[in-house]
Order: C-alpha cells, then sequence, then structure tokens
C-alpha cells in the first residue's frame, strides 16, 4: 500500500513536472560553465559572453571559417580590398535590419568602431588594436574605409572580432543588445537563463533554432547531468572525469595550448643546451591518455595546428634523459652553473591535473639531474611571474601556462610570446624579432612562409619555451541534436550551426 | 523596549562602519582588479584607460572618500563586472538567499523540535538511539556530495526533480533538502539536550503529579524553559544561511548572495563585496534583534 503510494506520488510528480522540461521540438536548452555578466557586444571576445550573442545576435563584418577551411568569410561585409596607400576598403551587405528594425549602413559600423575606441568605456575588442590607430571613414551607405597605421595586413581578420551595433548605440554597457544576427534576446534574468529568439527578418538563411535558453552551473558535474536528464541540450564543457558516454560525449581541440616558460636571461637556463636538455628530458607522450586526455596533441608551437602558417616539418623533440643528462654534464664543464636550483610556478586549477602533470614533470627533470622544485600558486601570483616585469628576487623559475589563440593567426600570439619587448616573452633574439615584425606586415603566402620559419627557428634553434600539448575540451551534445563542437567552442557557439536528427 | 532597539541599532550601526573600513582596505590588499578584468594580452593603454575610469589611480585614501561621500547618499557604487549599481546587484540575489534560509530555517525548526523533544522525552530509548545516530550522521555530512548525489539519485536516476536550477517549485525541493540536513541535525541535539535539562526540573514533576497529558508536559511546560539555548543555535544556524551558502548554491545554480560574494572577491569587484556585506550583516542585524525580542518574550527576567 505505502509502496503503491510512493509510486503514485512519483507518477503524479512526473507528470506534473513534465511540461517544465517540455520542450519544443526546434528550441534547445545550452548550460554554460561561466556567469554571465555583461550582455555588451563589445565585450563579445570574452568567451563567457560570446557564446551567448557572438553570431547569434551581434554579427561581424568578417567571419573566420572554423568548421571548413575557407579562411576569412564575408558575414556583414559582402567583399574588401587593400587600397593602394594600404588602407582598406569594405564593401556593406544591403537589406540587412537590426532587430530593433532600423536598416545597416555605414554609419553603424563607423559607431561600433569608435565605441570600442572610446576612452569612458573598456571594451575588450580594443586589444587587438594594439599599437595601431584606426580610422573608420564613411564612403557611402555601404561602403566604408579603414585608414589603419601603420598598415595592417590583416585587418580582415580583426574585423571578425568587432561586433556591429547601431549608430544609436550610447557609450555605455548595454544590457539589452541590438544586432543583426539571426536572434534576438528576449529575455534575461540575470542568475537564471537568457532567452534568445529567432528572428523573422534575418537577412540570411533561417536557422533551424527557434530558441535557445542558456543557463549557467558552475559544476561540471551538474552540467553533465543535465544533458543527461534531458534538461538540457548542449553542455560546451564538461569534465574528462564526467565524459564518459561515447554516444553524447565529443572530445574537440580547444585552442590552448600548454607549455613551459623558460626565461633566457637568467643561468643555467641561458645556455641553450639546458634549455634542450629540459625538452629532451620531458616523456610528452607519457601523459597522452593517461593524465592529459587521449585525443590531445603533442604541441610544436603555442599555437593549435590550424593557425595559418603552420610549419608540419617541426618536430617534437624526442625522449632522451640520456643525451639530457650529456647535455648538462657538457655545459657543466663548461662552467654553467647547472645545479642552481629551479622552481616550476604553475597555477592550480589550470587545466584538469595540472598538479600531477607537473609532478611528473619535475620527477622527470630531477631525474635528468635537474634540481627542481615545484610550486602551485593562484591566478593572482601566477601573474607576477607570467608577465613583465619578471620578479627577480625569486630565484630561477620555469612559468607553466595555458596560451589561447583561437584567431587563426600566429600574431596573436608571437609578438607577446616571443618578441624582447612581448608581455610575456622569455627571450630577446634580434633574428626572433625581426621575423616577427615582418611577418606581422606580410600578407599571403609571404606572411606564411615567414611564420612557419618563425615557428622552426623558435623551436629547433632558439628553444625559447617548453612545448607540451594542444589541449582538448569535452562538450556533451543531447543524442537528438546535431552538433559538432570546433575549436571555437570555447569563444562562441553560433546556433545557426545546430541541427536535428529527427 | 524601544530604548533597548535604539542602543542595539547605535552597537550595530558602529560594527557596520567599523565593517565598511575593514572590508574596504582589506579588499584593496588583493591587488588590481585590472589585471584580472582585463585579458593578459590587454594593452598598456587599456589598462591605464580602465584604472582612469574606475579611480584606481587616486590614492586609497581618497579612493574611500569618495566611497563614504557617495555611500552617504545611499549610493553603493556601480559593479565593475556586471556594470550596474551593486545594490541591485546584491539586492537581486539576497532576496533568493532570504527565502533559502527562512524556509529551511522554518523547517528546520519545527522538525528538530519535535524530534530532539521526543527523544528527550526516554532517554536511551529506541526514538532516542535512532534520532541520535541519525542526526550526528546529517550534522557531519559533507553537503556538496551530498547535493550531486541527490542530483544523480533524484534528478538523473529517477527523474523525479529538476537537476538545479530555478523556475517552479519543484526547483526549490533539493537545495532546500540538502541545505536542511545538517543544521537540523545539530539542532536536534541541542533541542535533546536542552530538553532533559528542563523534563528533570521541579515544574515537570509538580505538572506530572497533577496529572497533565505528557504532550502537553513536553510542548507547553519544558519546551519554553528549553527554548532559550535552542534559539540561540538557531539565531547562528541562520546567519550562516543568511550570509549564502555557496556551496549549494554553486552546485544548484541558485542565483544567491553567496555565490555572488565569492565571485565578486574572486574578480575583485570590490563594490559587489562591499554592498553584499553590508546588506548581508544588515539581515543578521535584524535577525539578532529579533532573538532578543524573543528571548525576552520567552522569559521574564530578561524583560527587566
Amino acid at each position: 500500500m505505502f509502496g503503491k503510494a510512493i509510486t503514485g506520488g512519483a507518477l503524479l510528480l512526473a507528470t506534473s513536472l513534465t511540461p517544465v522540461w517540455a520542450q519544443d521540438n526546434k528550441a534547445v536548452t545550452i548550460v554554460l560553465n561561466e556567469e554571465v555578466d555583461v550582455l555588451e557586444p563589445c565585450m563579445a571576445t570574452r568567451s563567457n559572453i560570446g557564446r551567448v550573442i557572438l553570431g547569434n545576435v551581434n554579427e561581424t563584418l568578417t567571419e573566420l571559417d572554423v568548421r571548413g577551411d575557407q579562411g576569412l568569410m564575408p558575414r556583414l561585409a559582402e567583399s574588401w580590398e587593400q587600397m593602394e596607400d594600404g588602407s582598406w576598403r569594405f564593401h556593406l551587405r544591403q537589406g540587412v535590419t537590426f532587430s530593433d528594425g532600423s536598416t545597416f549602413d555605414a554609419q553603424d559600423v563607423k559607431h561600433s568602431f569608435d565605441r570600442v575606441f572610446d576612452p569612458t568605456i573598456t571594451c575588450e575588442a580594443a586589444r587587438y588594436f594594439g599599437g595601431m590607430t584606426v580610422a573608420a571613414n564613411v564612403v557611402d551607405d555601404q561602403t566604408i574605409d579603414f585608414v589603419v597605421d601603420p598598415v595592417q595586413p590583416i585587418l580582415p581578420l580583426l574585423l571578425s572580432l568587432v561586433t556591429i551595433v547601431p549608430a544609436e548605440t550610447p557609450i555605455e554597457f548595454v544590457r539589452d543588445p541590438v544586432g543583426t544576427g539571426p536572434y534576438a534576446v528576449t529575455e534575461w534574468s540575470p542568475g537564471q537563463q537568457i532567452v534568445l529568439t529567432r528572428r523573422d527578418d534575418y537577412w540570411g538563411e533561417a536557422p533551424e533554432v527557434t530558441q535557445a535558453t542558456y543557463v549557467v552551473r558552475t559544476d561540471p558535474a551538474v552540467r553533465a547531468a543535465m544533458v543527461e536528464a534531458g534538461e538540457a541540450d548542449i553542455a560546451p564543457t564538461i569534465s574528462q572525469d564526467d565524459a564518459t558516454n561515447t554516444a553524447t560525449d565529443i572530445p574537440y581541440l580547444n585552442s590552448e595550448t600548454v607549455y613551459l616558460r623558460l626565461d633566457a636571461s637568467q643561468a643555467p637556463v641561458n645556455d641553450v643546451r639546458v634549455r634542450r636538455a629540459i625538452n629532451m628530458a620531458i616523456d610528452r607522450e607519457a601523459f597522452i591518455g593517461t593524465l592529459v586526455p587521449q585525443d590531445a596533441l603533442l604541441a610544436t608551437a603555442i599555437y593549435p595546428p590550424t593557425t595559418q602558417g603552420w610549419n608540419p616539418d617541426v618536430q617534437v623533440p624526442a625522449y632522451d634523459p640520456e643525451g639530457a643528462k650529456a647535455l648538462l654534464e657538457e655545459a657543466r664543464a663548461d662552467g654553467v652553473p647547472v645545479d642552481t636550483p629551479i622552481t616550476i610556478f604553475a597555477r592550480t586549477a589550470n587545466f584538469p591535473n595540472v598538479t600531477e602533470v607537473m609532478e611528473a614533470i619535475q620527477q622527470m627533470l630531477q631525474e635528468a639531474g635537474f634540481t627542481v622544485e615545484l610550486q602551485m600558486v593562484e591566478v593572482a601570483e601566477h601573474e607576477v611571474y607570467y608577465s613583465k616585469p619578471y620578479p627577480t628576487d625569486r630565484g630561477v623559475y620555469i612559468i607553466a601556462a595555458m596560451h589561447d589563440n583561437r584567431m587563426g593567426d600566429p600574431s596573436f600570439s608571437a609578438y607577446f610570446k616571443y618578441h624582447s619587448e612581448g608581455r610575456q616573452s622569455g627571450i630577446s633574439d634580434p633574428h626572433v624579432d625581426d621575423l616577427i615584425t615582418r611577418a606581422s606586415a606580410a600578407t599571403g603566402e609571404e606572411r606564411n612562409k615567414l611564420w612557419s620559419e618563425l615557428q622552426a627557428y623558435v623551436h629547433d634553434e632558439v628553444v625559447a619555451d617548453v612545448l607540451l600539448f594542444h589541449m582538448v575540451g569535452f562538450a556533451r551534445v543531447a543524442e537528438r541534436i546535431d552538433w559538432t563542437p570546433t575549436i571555437a567552442t570555447n569563444s562562441q557557439l553560433q546556433l545557426s550551426e545546430i541541427g536535428f536528427k529527427e | 523596549m524601544l530604548t533597548f532597539i535604539r542602543k542595539r541599532s547605535v552597537a550595530s550601526l558602529i560594527s557596520l562602519v567599523g565593517l565598511v573600513i575593514l572590508v574596504f582596505f582589506l579588499s584593496r590588499l588583493t591587488g588590481d582588479p585590472t589585471d584580472l578584468y582585463l585579458p593578459i594580452d590587454a594593452t598598456d593603454e587599456m589598462r591605464a584607460q580602465f584604472r582612469e575610469i574606475y579611480g584606481l589611480n587616486d590614492p586609497l585614501i581618497v579612493q574611500f572618500g569618495h566611497y563614504v561621500g557617495d555611500l552617504v547618499q545611499l549610493d553603493f557604487g556601480e559593479s565593475i563586472r556586471k556594470a550596474r549599481p551593486a545594490i541591485d546587484v546584491v539586492l537581486e540575489a539576497f532576496v533568493w538567499t532570504l527565502q533559502l534560509a527562512v524556509i529551511t530555517m522554518a523547517l528546520v525548526t519545527a522538525a528538530a523540535i519535535v524530534v530532539g523533544s521526543l527523544a528527550a522525552f526516554r532517554v536511551g530509548g529506541f526514538f532516542d538511539r535512532v534520532s541520535g545516530v541519525l542526526s550526528l550522521v546529517a550534522a557531519s555530512a559533507p553537503d556538496f556530495w551530498i547535493a550531486i548525489v541527490a542530483i544523480v539519485v533524484f534528478a538523473v536516476g529517477l527523474g523525479w526533480l529538476p537537476t538545479s536550477g530555478t523556475g517552479t517549485p519543484w526547483h526549490w525541493i533539493l537545495p532546500i533538502a540538502v541545505l536542511f540536513i545538517r543544521p537540523f541535525g545539530l539542532i536536534v541535539q541541542v533541542v535533546r539536550g536542552s530538553m532533559i535539562n528542563a523534563l528533570s526540573s521541579a515544574y515537570v514533576k509538580t505538572a506530572r503529579a497533577k496529572g497533565i497529558k505528557t504532550r502537553k508536559i513536553i510542548f507547553v511546560h519544558a519546551l519554553r524553559n528549553a527554548m532559550l539555548p535552542i534559539i540561540t543555535v538557531i539565531g547562528d544556524q541562520a546567519a550562516s544561511l543568511l550570509n549564502g551558502a555557496v556551496v549549494i548554491e554553486t552546485i544548484f545554480g541558485f542565483p544567491g548572495v553567496g555565490k555572488l560574494m565569492i565571485d565578486s572577491i574572486l574578480q575583485r569587484d570590490f563594490t559587489v563585496v562591499l554592498a553584499s556585506i553590508m546588506v548581508t550583516a544588515l539581515a543578521i542585524f535584524v535577525m539578532n534583534l529579533l532573538i532578543d525580542l524573543a528571548y525576552a518574550a520567552l522569559d521574564p527576567r530578561i524583560r527587566h
């Protein structure tokens, strides 16, 4: 009797609950891992904001093809060309309207740029334009010129990072973004949910998803559970430990690269043999499928292999502890203080198993004859060691870090990781500086060739750092959904790419 | 009575002022929000501009002066992260926490008093032993683990309840149930101890001798006298709930003030940290006042 009552109650509960979770067939729920603080289009390069609005609510002039190999594709711009003086002319798409009904034209583009660079608000998109001055000049409603000083060969790529807002948008952070995208924000209850609804008057092809609800759960196990329980359709990031169901859990290269930065200004690390020995002493293969996910790749550059100018000939250093010892002995014989204690600083919770990975590396280096200590620190303290000016009173140290370049071009990494003036560079090499300067200014094949050359030179000749892994993330996708994560999933999730299986 | 409230208010105001000064300067010690707000590859111009906008270039004491000047006009400042008034952000979250705390504590109090009193009535009896073991387990169970297990069992496995989030009354069940466990275990123990004392006193024996019903003896005569220490513990537990149930809020995606406070500290969103501390401090002050009044209502000696 009692049992029956419980079952009955449960059934009642279950049936009365159904409406809560019942999904309109083409509506999806996406469970994110980070709170969305603001829905400001000029902050869309920040991953938590970008995943909601980038390409969904607000569009950009150009767009990087992360699914195919088409490179840079037109979005709100139909075409562009570089003029003789080095400036860029963009021809804009016609017949595009914003979700507030106003028509898209060159004035909107100009205003969007002026807003990004306005000194009274801090727009994150401005970071990609460091050291340049950008002037947007309206030619006519459908044409706009960008005069950039110095001349910027990858301006069209940079424009894939600037979202377009109507010319009426105030110069302050907005809470109800208006854009030209296929969706409009119809509800935002902070801390609870954000709802995007498909627009009927979108200029492009209408996407399948009619409505998307975004919720945030910081606990990865809960995100995984939500998809399993049918409460959510996509969890773009779940933890490796929860990714146990091959039918729904998909690994993907997530544009993060783990590496150890060596500071070549300090003895004994200033000796290239010592840097080589560190590289040879680490058995990278041993981590794959054990502490680091099976699908992670061994790195030969600080950016992922999908980046322009990738050099396939650069080889991962072979694991050779004996060779490392021999190199160390050779250096010792020349008076290099190879016994100087070295501290590895790594950031707690930087990536799954970071402590174990670092402990193993410490062990491997010790076996090769180094005196190595390991210190796990919090993000704020990590930053002290990571960026210049480097502290000089902490002895010799190696910093373990993870770098994200999802932009498809090495210029987003090269300068600040390897240039003498770079904020997080551990080397100072005139040839590297020269290559970076020339590559940044070059276009087309020339540009690819120079980046390729830089990759090999930094890796094989300078031995600037210890490149470890191109990391993977895991997404859980409900079985009814047809969607695969890409290298850009950390920064954007276009609803138009979501399909349905049935 | 009014004098009492006035005196308490003045004392609380002084401690609130001290708290604001302490938190303002201590939170600044954690570092510059610029480093956390802006990406690692932000340009120096962006950093300088950010500091300028948020007045981070001024000497600390000047920043404090501005803050206090705004505060007396009830302006708690802008949240750097959320780009809107800090007090709005905090009140929004606090309403959730307050509901969660009030409902949980009401249930806990009712359940703990009944179970604790019954256990005390026959010390060493079957009910006492069972409730003793259960309340000890409850008082020492790690809530993050219980929360995850509850989600796996009731949401994923059985499908009875939603995993997390807000929206319907069903969404409240798991968070409240998990939050209920620990204070329940603790308060049952206190009720039991306090009741054993009360039940062994002379007036209970007199009442028994007069032939008054057992239920009336327990819940009217003894309980009223046993209530003072119980109320103290309830107040203590309620205060920690008002500070936000960080673990529960995080796991269940509940937009309460505990998680907000932790996030703001980690992101160095100082105005939100300060506003949430002031709001929760005020709430705890009001609650303490209520508890003092309850003491006075229960025990005439305190009134005089």
